[in-house]
């Protein structure tokens, strides 16, 4: 069994960003710490978990533009048996199918069994890799799973979709995305983590792939602000009551 | 040269957040004079068509006949139905996110994904960050674009007869690599937290998951979605599902009550776009009293039970 996990690696979730001086995007400076995608740590887990049951090589894919290592080295930690690392600005910043298509490309001769992504990443939020990826190798793709049964025939997922709760059957090879809630990512132990150290990271600086930007940002602004709170003063009865005025009389809520 | 938006669908309801994706069609078609039409596929098209046919969509292109769900067969027939237009607009459901990659892989398209407003006709804003911080994308060529449930509003009805193509289906051969193999629950009974108007969402303050039937009685009454902050949601008092956040569901309700939330980052990060915040919390100094519109400071077990009993009182239930 031949595991691919693409592992992005995003700025801490408690980050404050700034704006940059002509607006077209926050501020990418060293006060940003760099952290695994959340989601992505569910599908490291899963897949190692896979590893412990029925064994499996993990590998772990990964495109970005030099922040990436302490990342990659974590997953090693948690399991990962190697890394590959494609260091190249330019496409980080190109389309969402150019980065699929870079991905596709590398990934095709390691001829995985099953392809781990997140369900989305907490930064740009395409949601968008993963069936992609899963279509330009002609795959089936499974999304946003909250369950996984693996066997040696294929698997079992289970997932929640719009209040509905489907459960599906994939032969290998097959694309699949974690949701919250598929595991408990464990915590690297001390060893581990310096056995991780030694592991094989193969970095390159393309994949040999055409590089569009189909999609450009062009400005970058903070939210409308919701503008300073409001507390509502007096006994526990009071500001029920004009809580429930307000929300009657002048939002119109009730 | 036209804009094709699919209405997704289950047993033959067409979901909120599909309307939602017609709103933002019906926009792009203003600012473009192109004509708009809806791609159905579900058991009973005829229910779907006509519940289109209210908020002005005159013209499908729908396969019937279709009971279950396969993402492959899904995203080949709107590439069949949709390949000849100009824009293939999406709810950002867990299918639409699911298929919409695929199709713009099919069409070689520049995907536009998650987005929360429009701009033009090729420049749209996008919630980034954990929407700490809104971006403005502008695009080129044939556009896949998925839309955030939640964010832009239902059209106004007005009610038409839809001209209805039929299309039949592409079957998937029966050995087929994947397939949906059994709806576990086709709903939990719950109103789903990204289709909801009002929201109420519990969190560490509530203190153990009985408690939480104080958050749902509240929800009853003002027929709103049950969600969670992640610390409710990691001690088991709620299902992973429920979670609202960074790392959970983005929602942006007309109303947004969150009692025993202290108002973290991550989980301001999923819920500050709604309308209306409500924040009931003992602690004056929580951050969440920041962005509420109205702020409780309060224990909430006394609370939540008399907000509850007044607005009984005032829908006279
Ligand atoms: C990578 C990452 C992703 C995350 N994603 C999310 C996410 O998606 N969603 C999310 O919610 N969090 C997320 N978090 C966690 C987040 O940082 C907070 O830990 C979490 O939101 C805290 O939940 P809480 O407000 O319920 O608990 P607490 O912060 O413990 O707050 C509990 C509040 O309840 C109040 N309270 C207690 N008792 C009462 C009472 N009787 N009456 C009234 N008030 C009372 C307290 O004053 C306090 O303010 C994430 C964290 C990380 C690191
Ligand atoms: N630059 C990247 N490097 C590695 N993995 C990525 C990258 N971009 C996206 N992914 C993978 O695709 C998933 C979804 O990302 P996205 O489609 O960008 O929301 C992530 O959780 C990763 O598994």
């Amino acid at each position: 069994m031949k595991i691919v996990c693409l592992l992005k690696v995003v700025p801490d979730t408690e980050t404050r960003f700034q704006i940059n001086s002509d607006s077209t995007d926050v501020v990418w400076d060293a006060s940003i710490d760099y952290i695994m995608n959340p989601y992505d740590e569910y599908a490291v887990e899963e897949a190692i978990k896979i590893k412990e049951s029925i064994g499996a090589d993990v590998i772990t894919v990964t495109i970005g533009k030099g922040e990436e290592e302490k990342s990659i080295r974590k997953a090693m930690a948690m399991g990962v048996d190697e890394g590959i690392l494609i260091e190249n600005p330019d496409l980080v910043n190109s389309d969402p199918l150019s980065i699929a298509k870079a991905y596709a490309e590398v990934v095709k001769p390691l001829g995985a069994d099953i392809i781990f992504c997140g369900k989305i990443e907490t930064d740009t939020s395409e949601s968008f890799v993963g069936p992609a990826v899963a279509a330009l190798l002609n795959m089936p793709v499974i999304t946003e799973i909250s369950g996984l049964e693996v066997s040696e025939s294929g698997i079992v997922a289970t997932r929640d979709a719009s209040g509905r709760k489907e459960k599906f059957e994939s032969s290998y090879p097959v694309v699949l995305t974690a949701e919250k809630g598929l595991n408990e990512p464990r915590y690297p132990k001390l060893p581990m983590i310096m056995k991780a150290k030694k592991k094989p990271l193969a970095k390159k600086d393309d994949a040999g792939t055409v590089i569009r930007t189909s999609v450009k940002q062009i400005k970058a602004e903070l939210p409308p602000s919701k503008g300073a709170g409001k507390k509502l003063e007096g006994s526990i009865d009071d500001i029920v009551g004009q809580l429930v005025d307000g929300l009657q009389n002048k939002d119109k809520m009730i | 040269m036209s804009i094709a938006v699919f209405l997704e669908s289950y047993n033959g309801e067409l979901i909120k957040a599909s309307k939602e994706a017609v709103a933002v069609g019906k926009t792009i078609a203003e600012k473009t004079g192109k004509s708009l039409f809806g791609i159905v596929l579900d058991d009973n098209v005829d229910n779907v068509i006509s519940a289109a046919g209210q908020i002005g969509v005159d013209t499908i292109k729908a396969a019937s006949g279709v009971s279950l769900y396969h993402p492959t067969m899904y995203s080949r027939f709107i590439v069949n139905a949709g390949k000849d237009a100009d824009y293939i607009i999406l709810p950002a459901t867990v299918w639409g996110s699911e298929i919409a990659p695929q199709v713009t892989v099919k069409l070689d398209a520049t995907p536009v994904s998650d987005i929360i407003g429009v701009e033009d006709a090729n420049t749209f804003k996008r919630s980034l960050h954990g929407n700490k911080i809104h971006g403005t994308v502008k695009a080129e060529g044939k556009m896949i674009i998925t839309v955030r449930a939640g964010v832009f509003d239902v059209p106004a009805e007005n009610v038409v007869t839809p001209n209805v193509e039929t299309i039949s289906p592409e079957t998937m051969d029966s050995d087929s690599i994947m397939k949906l193999a059994e709806i576990l629950a086709s709903s939990t009974g719950t109103i789903e937290l990204t289709e909801a108007d009002i929201i109420v969402s519990g969190g560490r303050g509530m203190g153990g998951p009985d408690q939480f039937n104080i958050i749902e009685d509240l929800a009853e009454v003002m027929t709103a979605a049950v969600g969670a902050s992640r610390a409710a949601v990691d001690a088991g008092w709620r299902e992973h599902s429920d979670q609202v956040g960074q790392t959970g569901k983005f929602v942006s309700p007309k109303l947004y009550i969150a009692a025993g939330i202290s108002g973290a980052i991550q989980h301001l990060a999923g819920m500050s776009s709604s309308e209306i915040i409500v924040a009931i919390n003992k602690d004056e100094e929580a951050p969440i009293f920041k962005i509420a519109d109205y702020g409780l400071v309060g224990d909430l077990f006394e609370v939540v039970p008399k907000l509850t009993e007044a607005i009984k009182k005032v829908k006279g239930l």
